[in-house]
């Protein structure tokens, strides 16, 4: 895994870095930032995260097995209470709702962990800990040919440190 | 082991609540000799007390045995069903001809007597002033010596005191003390009411007639309780009931007195005289005196005396009954026989010649009081007293007990400790009466026979077979007694001898007659009393009889301590009873300390609102206040302490004899009662129609209109047809039968139940077990019900439901509240039925209101709201209709509770059926009467009335075996069986064969909170009120 | 203009009267050093913490003690005065679900409404909200009879094939709260995620600390593929917890309407539940916030304006919850249902008037005094109301649980209720368990959410411009600012 690492102190810097690597077609571009900011993501602009169809399907079972176990286990061993039907769906919707939400949301954050490669041993190689501090980082995955024109970009774009991983 | 042997139950495992065709099955069968064993007290851990079980006692199948109630003199018959050797359960015998297979509260209770913790274990003797135990033959040898050394120095100064009973043993008594040249015994029953018994003797020639109430158009009580355990109780109120439910013939009852006692209450007018007036009522009614006379004399309206003047007279035939213990007892007992005379009612509806036996030869309180004087002029050398307690029963100005402090040797046969055994040398302890052999003649003719009914439950022995034993020991009279024991010498005299006794015995009932014909005993001269004007103080004392504890005999047993008084609803307590308007111009509400003074001294208890009390008058009830009969009897107070001794001209004890001066004492003692509110607030819940209404069918006092909130006012009953209805959203129609059945069906059917489900088990009627064909159901008649509290203390013996009140089960726990019914006062009392008791009417304290009994038990509801609020299935509704409790799946939630509107579900808040707590309900061997067929429900659990289900599945599976359907009537349950006004009935409601359906048609039926739809299996049928001519319609 | 170090004192705070809530913002919060410094300097245990932490466990143990003794002896020992078979405990069960329910409104609904004053509060009350939860799951528990058989009420396979009956709403209940427990601790949890990063990175005291922090923090790297990820999950678990919130007090209520106990049996409990429970909630959040913003010295992050912003909603589910209050009389009184009647008769005038009074003063008259904009923004009167709405919110579960009860069909079953000193101790407990997580939260994790922070304040520029304020803006642009009202 190698590639270069730049950290940025202002974000305006940043935001330009990344348009010019894009530009550059220098690699893959990892940008580590204390606090998502919207222009990065404009900038970086990702399609649209998958975490949603873990939620819809989650949301789905569980709604079904909310209804499922509460009338199942009422006409296994059918006992009248009150008069009111054995299986009442009518208050059974509680459990479908319920359950629903439950395994909707465990499975949104299954998503979330898949999606996002959490939880990980090892911090991955560039990490450093000020960019949960105040700075950003751009790391540029490029081969150590192309990492020379990368370095220069950054340094140009006003990065205040520039390391080349290998 | 000799008074066992050949005790002869009814062959067969009898029903619950047996029933003739058991008997008739079992006449003509010879008894086989039985030997019961091995349930005396060191045996009992055993799981099984029995290695070889003897004949016609197999574990776990109950036996039935027929023996005679010995609670008070009526005796009545009992059936005493008996479990591994083990007596649980009390039922009166139905071809008994006094009780006819009912039983009173104080019947029930007998068991606790037996099974009472506090009972003598063994013989005890006085050494330096300590009661200790020896061995019998060493307590016969000092017996027999004092028998001795009396007969040496003269055996006129010996005196035996035994509690009244009739049969054959009074004789055998006196022929025993005549052997060692001593007087006749006394035969005393603090509890009868002598004037009467006297007045009775002169008028009829018999000391108690039958009253037969049904023959009478009116009837006219001047003081006397003939609910509350005046004279003989159960066959009284049978015959009332059984009045009281023709309606259209029924007698209207009129009550007489300053107090309202039950049979006030069951009356439908009440004339609040002052005490010691009701002389010139019955004066006036006599035509000796004007109303605005009598008016002067009792403080009653003219107008309301005018009323019942012309009504009495023109109503015939009447009854009119004296009691209620006033100075002038006996005149005024004879002047009220002489109007019965006049009246033509003798005869008619007063039977002398099928009177009651139990009240011959009774020796008056006067005799007592005499024989005080006497022992403390040192004229007794020897006293001997079995079961009766005259250092409890008589006014403590007597002196009875500081009296018999100067005998020199004194011998007690009680098998509890009480004051008078407490104070004796020499303790010989009797079996309890269902230990013993025995006989009574509760009417001319029939012998009732008593038979031990179980292996003595401690060290005791009989006390005829003392007596023999001690005439065997003395060479004097030894030749006069070669038979082994008392039960040989029943059989010598017995028609028919030991073949006689065996095939009389499984009916319990023979004819003929063992005891000799008796006599009036002479009255002593009586110390009259001062007249009750004279007596200084601001008002008159109405000691009266508590309806459960009586004199005193029933305090030592948790079930009558804590059974709330029927008409005061106190329990475990002692309190002073006022009209509220007097209580309001004293400034006393319920619960605040006034002192109570009169000449013979000061007693400071809480006050209680009865709006059945006269307005002058204090009253009291007797029987609690103990200081030496138990654990159970220390609650409450005495009244007979402050009571000056006083006597009527028949020697008995005049109990309104004084004024007494009441002072707010200042202080404070919670009541301790089991009611909420008083009145119904007009929810209908005892529903009343006026008889005019119920002739011309119109629906007289509608529940519907008991809904609206301005309801309160109307005091129902007197008044008509009522407002139209006012209907309620989400108001029933009246679904009786099929409405009855409908919800269960419904449910199995699918009608309410889902439609689609394929498998409804047993609901489905289709089911082989049938079970959803059947609809267990109840109907309790308000007419019939005088709110005696049978069913509950039935109830209580029934299913295990424990005592709570005692004050060692809560003072441990509730910082906060202690004392004798602690956990009443947190209304945590358990019992499954209760009898709710509410006004209607003379909110402003006066005499015309009305009392309703309402029997309130768990309602089965067909769509109950217990059910599906349960979180565990703990209760649900079975097929046969039952809303089941499941016990041991209870969490606890308590939500069922919340959800009753009747309120009838009751919680374990400690744990009453664990020996190691102070909760404990059931202290050894109070625990042997356990039910075997009911669990004894844990700590944290829910409970309620299950209609007796382990009856019903009994039934059912006999039936089975049998191979035959259950038939109608076949069983009831155990309210329903002992309840002497036969108010409650119980069957299947889905079958018209059954009583239950039957009644459940009847014009009055309806259920409480009908508007709630909960469609409950417990029908009410209204009280029929006979409002007064005068007022009819208004009131 | 204060230096970019020093945090500016409140009285300097702007007084915008009725501020949106969308656009509040944290003029002495300049740069995202600062965030860091100043939140992550609140972590340092304190001896003042210690004793407060003290105090609490004491408490606690003395409800273990009472449970214990409660246990043995049966629940007799308890006040309980059947028919009142429900007590202090299902009060204080309902009590705390509904303190639980604010955190998760001002995190989830606040955050699909976009509401800015949420996101200095949000953390606290999201941590109240799941330690009230857990409190308020032991209450149904410790009032059962035998609560050595709590399973039962939940379904687990057995071999008998005996479940729950679940049509009973205690099952309901179960159901409910805890699938609100685990939701809202999972919501809470994710939102913690990058600022553990965040303290597992300054750490530098304790070793173990940072061991700790870096298994917590999941590995998290603040890369932009885990923002993405995290926003969208953060906005689906703000979804679902939405409903949830509104539904669990509603289910909770219907252990009350369900029945048909006068008092109880009634439709418009659910809304009027939810409504009381954001009302207790937001109280419970003032009594804890303020305080806290004052020792941790955070009053730059929780600004007056913020507290303006959440006494507005106070007040607001005051005046829901004083609707409720006067339809239940018009319908008792509408309805002409004797039972219903005298009940509220009882309620009102009769034996429990005590309690009512304390309930309406407490929830319907002082609560006015929000309408001051002067009162709303003084913390100290905040402070003090909201000790008020959390005895009145107490006394309005007290007085719907059992005056309903002691007062029912049965008139010989009226009765009345007085509890022991069993209630008294056990209910002190659960306030000693509340504080005693609370307290072990607020000095191990930020009680303010670091990265939320950070993203509403501006960022640093290559131009700084003379007056430095920019609100974060969806769009940023180069151009000079017009100067905000802040300074």
């Amino acid at each position: 895994m190698r590639g270069v690492l730049g950290a940025f102190r202002e974000l305006d810097a940043a935001v330009s870095a990344i348009e010019a690597l894009k530009k550059g077609k220098l690699g893959a571009i990892h940008v580590f930032t204390p606090t998502p900011r919207h222009e990065l993501e404009h900038v970086l602009d990702p399609g649209p995260s998958p975490v949603r169809k873990y939620t819809l399907i989650g949301g789905l079972c569980g709604v079904t097995f909310g209804y499922w176990i509460a009338i199942w286990t009422s006409d296994y061993w059918p006992l009248v209470v009150g008069g009111k039907p054995i299986a009442s769906w009518v208050p059974y919707t509680i459990f479908g709702f319920e359950v629903m939400v439950l395994i909707g949301a465990l499975s949104t954050v299954a998503g979330l962990f898949i999606n996002a490669r959490i939880p990980r041993l090892t911090m991955m190689v560039g990490y450093d800990p000020r960019f949960s501090h105040g700075d950003y980082g751009i790391w540029v995955e490029c081969p150590p040919d192309k990492a020379r024109t990368a370095e220069d970009l950054l340094r140009e774009h006003g990065a205040v440190e520039v390391r080349l991983e290998r | 082991m000799s008074t066992e042997q050949e005790a002869s139950p009814i062959p067969g495992t009898a029903a619950n609540g047996v029933k003739r065709r058991e008997f008739l099955k079992v006449l003509g069968v010879g008894t086989a000799a039985t030997t019961m064993l091995g349930c005396a007290s060191e045996k009992v851990e055993k799981l099984i007390p029995y290695l070889v079980s003897p004949d016609q006692t197999v574990p776990g199948v109950s036996t039935y045995y027929a023996t005679t109630c010995r609670e008070c003199s009526v005796a009545c018959g009992l059936i005493a069903e008996t479990r591994d050797g083990r007596t649980i359960k009390l039922e009166g015998n139905p071809d008994h001809p006094v009780n006819r297979g009912a039983l009173c509260a104080r019947g029930q209770a007998s068991l606790q007597g037996l099974y009472n913790p506090d009972r003598y274990r063994g013989p005890m003797v006085r050494r330096n002033g300590q009661l200790q135990s020896l061995t019998w033959d060493e307590a016969l040898q000092i017996f027999a010596q004092k028998l001795g050394e009396t007969r040496s120095r003269g055996a006129a100064s010996a005196v035996f005191i035994n509690q009244h009973e009739s049969g054959s043993f009074p004789g055998f008594l006196d022929a025993w003390l005549a052997g060692f040249g001593m007087p006749a015994h006394l035969s005393y029953d603090a509890g009868a009411d002598h004037a009467a018994i006297a007045a009775n003797r002169q008028s009829y020639g018999v000391a108690w007639p039958r009253l037969d109430f049904r023959a009478a158009r009116l009837v006219v009580s001047i003081g006397a309780d003939f609910l509350d355990g005046w004279g003989a109780m159960v066959p009284q109120q049978l015959d009332f009931a059984d009045a009281r439910a023709d309606h259209e013939r029924a007698p209207r009852l009129i009550y007489v007195g300053p107090r309202r006692s039950l049979t006030g209450l069951n009356a439908d007018q009440w004339i609040d005289c002052r005490p010691g007036s009701e002389m010139s009522i019955v004066r006036m009614l006599g035509g000796q005196l004007t109303s605005q006379q009598a008016s002067q004399a009792t403080g009653v309206a003219a107008t309301v005396l005018d009323g019942f003047a012309r009504e009495f007279a023109a109503t015939k035939p009447s009854m009119v009954l004296a009691g209620g213990g006033g100075a002038d007892g006996l005149e005024v007992a004879l002047a009220a026989n002489a109007l019965n005379q006049s009246q033509g009612n003798v005869g008619v509806t007063i039977k002398p010649n099928e009177g009651y036996l139990g009240f011959d030869r009774m020796a008056s309180p006067a005799e007592l009081r005499a024989l005080a004087e006497r022992m403390n002029s040192g004229g007794v050398s020897l006293l001997m007293v079995r079961g009766a307690n005259p250092a409890f029963t008589l006014p403590k100005s007597a002196g009875f007990a500081a009296a018999m402090a100067k005998v020199p040797f004194k011998v007690s046969f009680s098998s509890y400790p009480d004051e008078t055994s407490e104070m004796a040398d020499l303790v010989l302890p009797d079996h309890h009466s269902l230990e013993q052999w025995g006989d009574a003649e509760p009417v001319r003719g029939t012998i009732s026979l008593q038979q031990p009914t179980m292996d003595p439950v401690f060290d005791t022995r009989a006390t005829s077979d003392v007596l023999i034993a001690a005439a065997k020991k003395d060479p004097g009279s030894a030749a006069r007694y070669p038979m082994a024991d008392y039960r040989s010498w029943l059989i010598s005299r017995f028609p028919g001898g030991a073949a006689g006794l065996a095939a009389a015995l499984p009916r319990g009932i023979a004819s003929g007659s063992l005891g000799e014909p008796t006599t009036a005993r002479p009255v002593p001269p009586v110390r009259a009393a001062t007249p009750i004007e004279q007596s200084s103080g601001n008002m008159y004392l109405v000691v009266y009889s508590h309806p459960f504890i009586g004199d005193g005999r029933g305090a030592n047993k948790p079930w009558l301590q804590e059974i709330p008084d029927p008409v005061t609803k106190i329990c475990w307590q002692t309190v002073a009873e006022m009209n509220p308007v007097t209580a309001e111009k004293m400034g006393l509400a319920n619960g605040d300390l006034v002192a109570v003074q009169t000449s013979a001294g000061s007693l400071t208890l809480p006050v209680l609102r009865y709006p059945g009390t006269q307005r002058d008058t204090v009253a009291i009830a007797t029987g609690r206040g103990h200081t030496h009969a138990g654990r159970y009897a220390k609650a409450g107070f005495n009244p007979l302490e402050i009571l000056p001794v006083a006597e009527d001209r028949a020697g008995g004890v005049a109990f309104v004899s004084t004024k007494a001066s009441v002072s707010k004492a200042g202080g404070y003692a919670q009541i301790v009662t089991t009611e909420g509110s008083a009145r119904q607030h007009g929810r209908g819940i005892g529903q009343a129609i006026a008889i005019a209404d119920l002739r011309a069918g119109r629906p007289g006092e509608d529940p519907g209109a008991s809904h609206v909130a301005e309801a309160p006012q109307q005091s129902g009953s007197e008044q008509g047809a009522g407002e139209p209805a006012e209907e309620m959203p989400g108001d029933a129609p009246h679904q009786f039968l099929p409405g009855l059945r409908s919800p269960v069906a419904n449910d199995a059917q699918g009608e309410q139940g889902d439609p689609k489900s394929k498998d409804k088990g047993m609901y489905d009627p289709n089911h082989w077990s049938g079970m959803a064909k059947r609809r267990w159901a109840m109907t309790v008649d308000l007419a019939r019900c005088t709110g005696c509290a049978a069913c509950v203390s039935a109830c209580y013996a029934e299913n295990n439901i424990p005592t709570v009140g005692a004050d060692w089960q809560t003072g441990k726990v509730l910082p906060d509240r202690t004392g004798f019914g602690a956990n009443i006062l947190r209304s945590r009392e358990m019992a499954w039925i209760r009898i709710e008791r509410y006004y209607e009417g003379g909110e402003d304290g006066g005499a015309d209101f009305d009392a309703r009994f309402v029997p309130m038990m768990c309602q089965h509801c067909g769509n109950a709201p217990c059910e599906p609020v349960c979180p565990v299935y703990a209760t649900y509704h079975s097929p046969d209709g039952l809303n089941v409790q499941v016990y041991n799946r209870c969490v606890g939630t308590r939500y069922c509770s919340n959800n009753c509107p009747y309120k009838v579900r009751y919680f374990n808040w400690f744990g009453y059926g664990e020996p190691a707590r102070p909760q404990y309900a059931f202290p050894e061997p109070l625990n042997w009467q356990l039910n075997p067929d009911v669990t004894v429900r844990g700590k944290g659990v829910m409970e309620k009335c299950t209609f007796c289900v382990q009856r019903i599945r009994e039934a059912e599976n006999r039936a089975t075996a049998e191979k035959r359907v259950l038939k109608p009537d076949e069983f009831t349950t155990a309210c329903a069986a002992s309840c002497p006004s036969r108010a409650i009935v119980f069957g299947d409601a889905a079958d018209e064969n059954w009583t239950v359906t039957q009644l459940a048609k009847d014009a009055r039926a309806y259920h409480v909170f009908e508007e709630l739809n909960t469609f409950t299996a417990v029908v009410y049928l209204k009280k029929v009120n006979h409002p007064t001519p005068a007022a009819a319609g208004t009131a | 203009m204060a230096t970019l170090s020093q945090p500016l004192p409140a009285r300097d705070e702007p007084r915008r009267p009725n501020i949106a809530t969308a656009d509040i913002q944290l003029p002495a919060v300049r740069d995202y050093e600062q965030v860091d410094r100043e939140i992550v300097g609140t972590l340092h245990p304190t001896v003042a913490w210690f004793i407060g932490l003290g105090i609490a466990v004491m408490f606690l143990l003395i409800g273990i003690a009472a449970w214990m003794y409660q246990i043995y002896s049966g629940l007799g020992v308890a006040g309980y005065n059947p028919p009142v078979m429900w007590g202090v405990y299902i009060i204080s069960f309902v009590f705390w679900v509904g303190i639980g329910h604010a955190g998760t409104l001002i995190s989830a609904i606040l955050y699909l409404f976009r509401a800015g004053f949420r996101t200095t509060i949000y953390r606290c009350a999201e941590a109240m909200t799941v330690f009230a939860v857990m409190t308020a799951g032991l209450f149904p528990v410790l009032h059962l009879g035998r609560p050595w058989k709590f399973f039962w009420l939940i379904p687990y396979p057995n071999w008998r094939y005996i479940w729950p009956q679940f049509k009973s709403p205690l099952v309901w209940d179960v159901f409910a709260i805890l699938t609100y427990l685990t939701v809202s601790s999972t919501f809470l949890y994710i939102g913690l995620i990058p600022d553990i990063a965040v303290l597992r990175d300054r750490e530098n005291i304790s070793p173990i600390r940072k061991r700790i922090f870096s298994v917590l923090s999941l590995g998290w790297r603040n890369t932009d593929r885990e923002w993405r990820h995290f926003a969208r999950a953060y906005l689906f678990l703000a979804a679902f917890s939405t409903p949830l919130v509104l539904s669990v007090h509603s289910v909770v209520s219907f252990d009350f309407a369900m029945a048909l106990t006068p008092g109880w049996h009634t439709t418009i409990f659910p809304p009027y539940f939810v409504a009381g429970a954001i009302f207790s909630g937001i109280g419970m959040v003032f009594t804890i916030i303020i305080p806290l913003r004052k020792f941790f010295g955070l009053k730059h992050y929780v600004t007056i304006n913020h507290l303006d912003a959440a006494a507005k909603l106070c007040l607001f589910t005051s005046l829901v919850v004083g609707c409720a209050y006067m339809t239940e009389w018009f319908v008792a009184w509408f309805s002409g249902n004797e039972f219903e009647q005298s009940f509220f008769a009882n309620r009102i005038w009769g034996q429990w008037w005590w309690a009512s009074a304390i309930l309406y003063t407490c929830n319907m008259v002082l609560p006015l005094s929000l309408f001051s904009q002067r009162l709303r923004r003084n913390a100290s009167w905040l402070f003090i109301l909201s000790f008020t709405v959390n005895i009145g919110m107490w006394f309005e579960r007290f007085v719907i649980v059992v005056p309903s009860l002691s007062h029912e069909f049965e008139p010989w079953q009226w009765t009345s209720y007085r509890p022991t000193w069993v209630d008294y101790a056990i209910l002190a407990g659960s306030f000693g368990w509340f504080s005693m997580w609370f307290m072990l939260f607020i000095k191990q994790l930020p009680i303010i959410a670091i990265a939320e922070v950070k993203e509403i304040i501006r960022p640093k520029l290559r131009i700084q411009h003379a007056h430095g304020m920019t609100p974060a803006g969806e769009h940023f642009d180069f151009e000079p600012e017009t100067p905000g009202e802040h300074d």
